[in-house]
This record gives C-alpha cells, structure tokens and sequence, in this order.
C-alpha cells in the first residue's frame, strides 16, 4: 500500500498525522517514520531557509518506482508506505520529507525505510536553493542523476 | 521544430522565465538541443564555465515523463525538461 505527493506549501502543510493515518494497521507491528528538516548550517555557512524544485511527474513515478522495487527486494508482506515532498520555500526547521513505513517487524520497517530514503537521494529530481545569512542564495551542486536504464 | 525546453533546479537562472524555446532542424537529438543551450550560454551569459558544466552535466526528460539519451530523436514540436544534478531529501 502506498501513497506519494509533491506538497506545494504555497497551497498546503506537510503533516505527520496524515502519514500516521495512512499507516495505521493491526497487521503491522513497527512504525517509522523519517522526517527531514532545513538545518541552520551547510557548508560552514549560516542558512536561513530552502527552496525546494521539483519535477513533479517525474518524482512522483520514482517515488513509485523506488516502492515497487523495494517490494521485489524485501519481499515483506502487509507494508503501508507514506511518501511526501515539499516543493517551495522552507524555514529552519520546517519539514521537507516525510517517509512513513508499516511492517509487520522492526527490522523490516528500518530496512524498507532506508532503502527508500537512500534511493530518492540518487535519483528522484528534487533540487535544494540554499538561503544565508549575509550571503547570496545559491543552488546546492547535486548529484547526477542516475540513469535506472544505463544500469540495467 | 520547436522545443519548449522546461528549466528546473540551478537552470532556472537561465531565464527569468521558466523556460527557454529554441528552433531546431527536423530529426535532431538531445545532443543536438543540449549544443544549442551551450550556443545560448555563449551568447547571453559570455560562456560563463558554471553554466556550461550545469548543462554538460545535466539529463533531459521528453514530454512522456521518461529520462531520454543523448542520441534520442525528437521527432515533433515538444517540451523537453532539462534535469541538472539533482539532490533532495
């Protein structure tokens, strides 16, 4: 079971509750849930705040494709995965990544949770603007972006 | 053909816009577009090297949603994303 979304916060709040909800099951036995937030420095500079970008389609189909890759891998039965990405402007401490997973074992729900936040970092387009103190805002340098077809 | 080429991450300091079009001969590749977007930097931003290198260094995605070669063919007038190195989370 799965759910995914781009939250535009121009729009909307990235909230936990609805991760909490989606999850909820009495077949599972542990919960995770990861949550990423704008920290107050990079680099040795002071940040005030991140623009997000997203190409939305294309994250929201590696989102998905990070999930069902995830099930053939682990085989785990009966998992419920929340995944939202914010997209625009995020304060110190504002809630960039929510990614929620249901299993029916501890282990099992650290495993599929890593995977996933590992994997959306290699490849899922989502591009950070930093915001400074004192400074000029700049793009972070990124990874490029792994090309699923050239490793197949 | 005319591509609208859709800018994402540090390419939207290309353009005040969100996109940049350019016209291109019948059956070109992405290679092909993404020497035209070097063409552009060279005449609007004096080669600036960062930029160049963000090209250089970037995917592209055609209209369908799907990350596309270098030797990809585009066959019709479309919007092609331009995906710089990406990293979220």
């Amino acid at each position: 079971m799965l759910h995914v979304k781009i939250i535009d916060v121009s729009k909307e709040k990235i909230d936990l509750v609805k991760a909490q909800k989606f999850i909820a099951s009495s077949k599972c036995g542990a919960s995770i849930y990861f949550v990423g937030t704008v920290r107050d420095q990079n680099d040795n500079k002071k940040v005030t705040g991140i623009t997000y970008d997203s190409h939305d389609a294309l994250v929201i189909k590696s989102f998905e494709e990070i999930y069902k890759e995830a099930e053939t891998k682990f085989k785990f039965e009966n998992i419920a995965v929340f995944i939202e990405h914010i997209k625009g402007y995020a304060a110190l401490g504002d809630t960039s990544i929510i990614i929620a997973v249901a299993c029916k074992h501890r282990a099992q729900a650290y495993e599929f949770s890593r995977y996933i936040i590992e994997e959306i970092k290699k490849r899922t387009p989502i591009w950070k603007k930093e915001h400074y103190e004192g400074e000029d805002s700049k793009w972070l340098k990124g990874n490029p972006l792994v090309d699923q077809n050239q490793l197949k | 053909m005319k591509i609208k080429l859709e800018l994402y991450g540090a390419s939207r300091e290309f353009s005040e816009k969100n996109y940049l079009e350019f016209s291109l001969k019948e059956k070109s590749s992405i290679n092909d577009l993404r020497n035209e977007i070097l063409s552009f930097i060279d005449k609007n931003f004096k080669g600036n090297n960062n930029f160049k290198k963000l090209v250089e260094s970037s995917k592209f995605c055609s209209e369908q949603n799907n990350i596309v070669a270098n030797s990809y063919k585009i066959t019709k007038d479309q919007k092609i994303g331009i995906i710089p190195p990406i990293g979220g989370g």
